[in-house]
């Protein structure tokens, strides 16, 4: 079956629609790429019509070239983004919660253990956990609390930053004691009771070590849009730091800022210095 | 993309390349591959650094009365993987017929 000439067949009418799904930095190159290939097709070997099947091919061939780059623009662009970051968290959470869910055998039972665990015990590590991670880690002081007026966000830098450690802090105990409920579960059946002193155990450990992880990750990221600093640079003498600066200094890939991890700190560097550049710097970070 | 994990489309699509098909439709034509395989596959291999593309040059189109092409290009690790396939995949060599004339 061949298509009728005069009307544009089926996949010339879907490269606009395919071309909605290819991330807008790439739109044209793509497009010019198809229409050149289009070419090519109504030109071969002095025919002009393409079959039914043959632009169905190509409609599928369009769409899966589009989904293509959008995933893979999707899956770069999540890399190292809080966004990714408390995905991932929310993933682990909910699978640590399905396998409790199934080995509880019903909702009701799985409410029941949640609720006991968590406030029969995880509370009272929890709590304590937290004061001594914030009071032995403290975070370096923002430097970016006004809101950019050519930036297009309802929130501040600074109130994007609270949420997005307020939210990181809580999915991480959320993981921890979800996680230490599912590794609990067999032990209880085969030991009993016992099994709590090792689930309290778990608990510390969770709890202190997530903490220290998400504070970690919270120095990591760019004040600006939240995403892991990047290209780590070694930069001065190393162990020479009178009247010198030695250190690593890592970079926000979208050419927000700098952040100068000094080799030895001392009282005049007690936290790492963040260095924001001013937008003019973007055009050296960004393609 | 390891040469080990190099699947027969890929496997067929990077010796196209090195006989010197350059464009899409041109690889499609002579591997037989549908485009739904062809170009997520040129992207993933251009992404991994085994491919790298260019536009022609306008003139060049112009002169020809088409639009240009965007053309792809086998990388040293493209050339490496492709030669790994074609060892892994024999067959390949008498599959595909060396490019003797300019697509026009």
């Amino acid at each position: 079956m061949r298509l009728r000439a005069g009307r544009p067949p089926i996949h010339e009418r879907m490269l606009p629609v395919a071309c909605r799904l290819v991330p807008a930095a790439k739109r044209l190159d793509w497009t010019r790429e198809w229409q050149a290939e289009f070419w090519q097709l109504r030109h071969r070997d002095g025919r002009s019509s393409v079959s039914l099947r043959e632009a169905l091919s190509l409609s599928y061939g369009l769409m899966a070239d589009a989904a293509w780059l959008r995933l893979d623009w999707t899956r770069i662009s999540a890399q190292g983004s809080a966004a990714g970051c408390l995905t991932v968290l929310s993933a682990y959470c909910l699978l640590c919660a399905g396998v409790e869910l199934v080995l509880a055998g019903s909702l009701h039972s799985f409410a029941r253990t949640v609720a006991s665990h968590f406030t029969g015990g995880f509370v009272f590590v929890a709590i304590p956990g937290i004061f001594a991670a914030i009071a032995t880690y403290p975070l370096r002081p923002l430097k970016c609390g006004d809101k950019d007026p050519r930036s297009a966000r309802i929130l501040s830098d600074r109130t994007r930053w609270s949420l997005f450690l307020s939210a990181k802090i809580g999915l991480t105990l959320a993981l921890g004691f979800l996680f230490s409920l599912v590794a609990s579960g067999p032990l209880r059946m085969a030991i009993g009771g016992k099994a709590d002193w090792l689930e309290l155990l778990m608990w510390a450990v969770f709890v202190t070590a997530g903490l220290r992880w998400a504070l970690l990750n919270q120095e990591q990221r760019c004040q600006k849009c939240l995403r892991m600093l990047s290209q780590p640079t070694r930069l001065g003498p190393p162990s020479r730091n009178f009247l010198d600066w030695s250190g690593t200094e890592l970079a926000c890939a979208e050419g927000h800022g700098l952040l100068h991890v000094a080799e030895m700190q001392g009282s005049w560097c007690w936290y790492d210095k963040w260095v924001e550049l001013d937008p003019t710097f973007q055009g050296l970070f960004t393609a | 993309m390891s040469p080990g994990r190099l699947s027969h489309s890929v496997a067929m699509l990077l010796k196209a390349l090195s006989l010197g098909y350059q464009f899409g439709f041109e690889i499609m034509e002579v591997t037989g591959l549908p485009s739904g395989t062809v170009y997520p596959a040129l992207r993933r291999l251009e992404r991994d650094g085994l491919v790298t593309s260019h536009w022609e040059a306008e003139e060049e189109a112009f002169e020809e009365q088409r639009p240009a092409r965007r053309y792809y290009v086998l990388t040293r690790t493209g050339k490496e993987a492709e030669s790994t396939a074609t060892k892994r995949y024999p067959l390949l060599s008498r599959l595909l017929p060396e490019k003797l004339v300019k697509t026009l």
